[in-house]
C-alpha cells in the first residue's frame, strides 16, 4: 500500500485509522461500565421473556393440534444420537477387526543440527 | 518508499481503482474459500467432539505426536487455514505426527454437557485414541485459548499422565482481568441460569455480538480496508479467510457455559485455587510437565493481566513464556504466525519430542 506524500489516498487511510483507534477506545470505556451492562442484559432478560412466551404458546398450540413440539424433536434428536453413537462403536469394532494392521512412520526423527 | 511522481502515482490509482470494480464484482459472487483442507481421518466422534488424524506424508517423525485443543467458541480450522497459511500443515512437515480436537455445535439434547465432561470423557478419551493409534503413550497437548484451559483443567486433575509436553497459547488464567467481558457477566445484571433455561445452549450469535463489540468500530473500519484494498488479491484472501472464521462461531453447551460464567467469571475459582472438577481440586502447581506459554503483546480478547500469572502458577520446572506481537488470533494464524509462533513452537518442541 502506498503512503507517500502525493498518495490522494493516505489521508483517508490515516483517518480510518485514527477514527478506528478513537471509537474503539470510547466504545471499549462505554462498554465496560456498568450502566451499559446493566442495560444490556435489560435487553437479553427482555428478548429472553419474549422467547420463553411464544416457546410456551407455541408448545400449547402444536400439542392441541397433536404435533411435535420442539421438546418432542430433542427428544427424537438424543435417540438417534445414542443410536448413531452404538453404530459408530460397532463399526468401529468392524474395522478393527477386518482391517491389516497399518505400519505408520518410523518414529525416530531428530532434531536438525543446530 | 521514496517520494513519487505525482503522475505515476495518479496512474497507480486509477489502475487500483479499476481492478476494485472488477475484483469487487467477484468478491461478492465467489464462493466462501476453502479452509481446513490439509488430508485426515475422523478418528473419533462423540457428539460435539470431532477428533483428526492428519496424514503425515513423511516415514519418519518425532516419537512424541500432538494433540492440538481447540477452543470451543470457534472451529478448529484456525490451525489449519490454506496451504502456506496452515499450523497443521507446518507441524506435519516439520516431523509431527498431529492430531486435532475440534468441537461441532452442541445439539439441543446436548445442553447437560459441563465442564467436566470436556475434561474427564472427551480429552481423555481422544488422548487414548491418540495412543491407540500411534502406539505411544506419551504426547505433547497444545491448546488455544479456552482449549488451553481444558488442557490445563486435564493436566491438573491427571499428574501422572502421560502428557510429555503442554503448551498453550492466549490461554487466560485471571478471569477478573477481562474486564470487558466482566462488566457484561455482571452478576447482578446477568441471569445466566435463565438464559440457558430459556435457549437450552448459549447461543452462537450472542457469542459473536460479544466478541463483536469488544472493538466496536473493528468491523466497519475492516470493511472500509477491505475496499480500499480489493485490487490487491492477498489482502483480499486473508481477509475473507479470517472473515469467515470469526463469524463461524459454535454456540455452547448450556451447563458448561453456566459453569464457565459462574466459576471463572464470577468465582474466579481457578485463579484463587478454589476451582473444582466433579468433587476433585484443580492445582495449577501439580502440572510437571515442561510448559509453554504464548501470550500475545496486543490480544483485545485475553489481555496480558488475564494470562500472564499463568506461568507462575505451573509446577514444572521446565517452564517458559513468549509474548509475541500480535493479537488473539495473529499470534496462532496467518503471516505473523509464521514468521514468530510457529518456528519457536517447533524449536521448543523438537528437543522435547524424542
Amino acid at each position: 500500500m502506498s503512503n507517500t506524500p502525493n498518495d490522494p489516498m493516505a489521508f483517508f487511510r490515516q483517518m480510518v485509522s485514527q477514527w478506528e483507534k478513537v471509537t474503539n477506545e470510547f466504545g471499549g470505556k462505554v462498554a465496560s461500565s456498568s450502566e451499559f451492562a446493566q442495560g444490556m442484559q435489560g435487553m437479553t432478560t427482555a428478548s429472553l421473556t419474549v422467547q420463553q412466551a411464544v416457546s410456551e404458546a407455541t408448545g400449547k398450540a402444536l400439542t392441541a393440534a397433536n404435533m411435535p413440539t420442539r421438546a418432542d424433536m430433542i427428544a427424537i434428536g438424543e435417540r438417534l444420537g445414542a443410536v448413531e453413537a452404538q453404530l459408530t462403536r460397532i463399526e468401529t469394532l468392524l474395522t478393527k477387526t477386518n482391517a491389516p494392521p497399518t505400519i505408520g512412520p518410523k518414529r525416530t526423527r531428530k532434531p536438525p543440527p543446530k | 518508499m521514496s517520494e513519487a511522481n505525482p503522475l505515476e502515482t495518479a496512474r497507480v490509482e486509477f489502475e487500483r481503482t479499476l481492478q476494485r470494480g472488477a475484483k469487487g464484482l467477484a468478491y461478492l459472487t465467489a464462493p466462501p474459500p476453502a479452509l481446513g483442507i490439509s488430508p485426515k481421518k475422523t478418528v473419533l466422534s462423540k457428539g460435539t467432539m470431532q477428533l483428526y488424524h492428519y496424514t503425515q506424508p513423511s516415514d519418519e517423525v518425532y516419537r512424541v505426536p500432538i494433540l492440538l485443543v481447540m477452543a470451543t467458541t470457534n472451529r478448529g480450522y484456525i490451525f489449519d487455514m490454506v496451504p502456506g497459511q496452515s499450523f497443521v500443515e507446518f507441524l506435519i512437515n516439520r516431523g509431527y505426527d498431529v492430531f486435532m480436537l475440534d468441537w461441532d455445535a452442541p445439539r439441543a439434547d446436548e445442553k447437560n454437557l459441563g465442564i467436566d465432561d470436556y475434561v474427564l470423557d472427551f480429552i481423555p478419551a481422544s488422548i487414548a485414541k491418540v495412543a491407540e493409534i500411534s502406539g505411544e503413550s506419551d504426547v505433547s497437548i497444545v491448546g488455544y485459548c479456552f482449549g488451553g484451559v481444558l488442557s490445563l483443567l486435564w493436566a491438573a486433575l491427571n499428574p501422572d499422565s502421560p502428557m510429555k509436553n503442554l503448551a498453550t497459547f492466549t490461554t487466560p488464567v485471571n478471569f477478573k482481568a477481562m474486564e470487558m467481558f466482566q462488566a457484561w457477566a455482571d452478576q447482578r445484571f446477568f441471569d445466566v441460569d435463565r438464559l440457558t433455561d430459556t435457549f437450552g445452549n448459549c447461543p452462537a450469535e450472542m457469542l459473536y455480538s460479544a466478541f463483536d463489540m469488544l472493538r466496536p468500530a473493528a468491523k466497519l473500519a475492516g470493511n472500509i480496508r477491505l475496499l480500499d484494498n480489493l485490487w490487491d488479491d492477498e489482502f483480499v484472501n486473508s481477509h475473507r479467510m479470517f472473515d469467515r472464521w470469526a463469524t463461524d462461531m459454535l454456540p455452547l453447551a448450556g451447563r458448561y457455559f453456566r459453569e464457565t460464567t459462574k466459576q471463572l467469571m464470577w468465582d474466579n475459582a481457578l485463579y484463587e485455587g478454589r476451582m473444582e472438577i466433579a468433587g476433585r481440586k484443580v492445582d495449577l502447581g501439580a502440572i510437571k510437565a515442561p510448559f509453554f506459554h504464548a501470550v500475545a503483546e496486543h490480544d483485545h480478547i485475553i489481555p496480558s493481566a488475564a494470562s500472564q500469572p499463568l506461568v507462575q502458577m505451573i509446577g514444572s520446572k521446565d517452564k517458559q513464556e513468549v509474548v509475541l506481537k500480535g493479537g488473539h488470533v495473529s499470534l496462532i494464524a496467518g503471516g505473523n504466525a509464521v514468521k514468530r509462533l510457529w518456528p519457536q513452537l517447533d524449536l521448543w518442541l523438537q528437543d522435547r519430542s524424542l
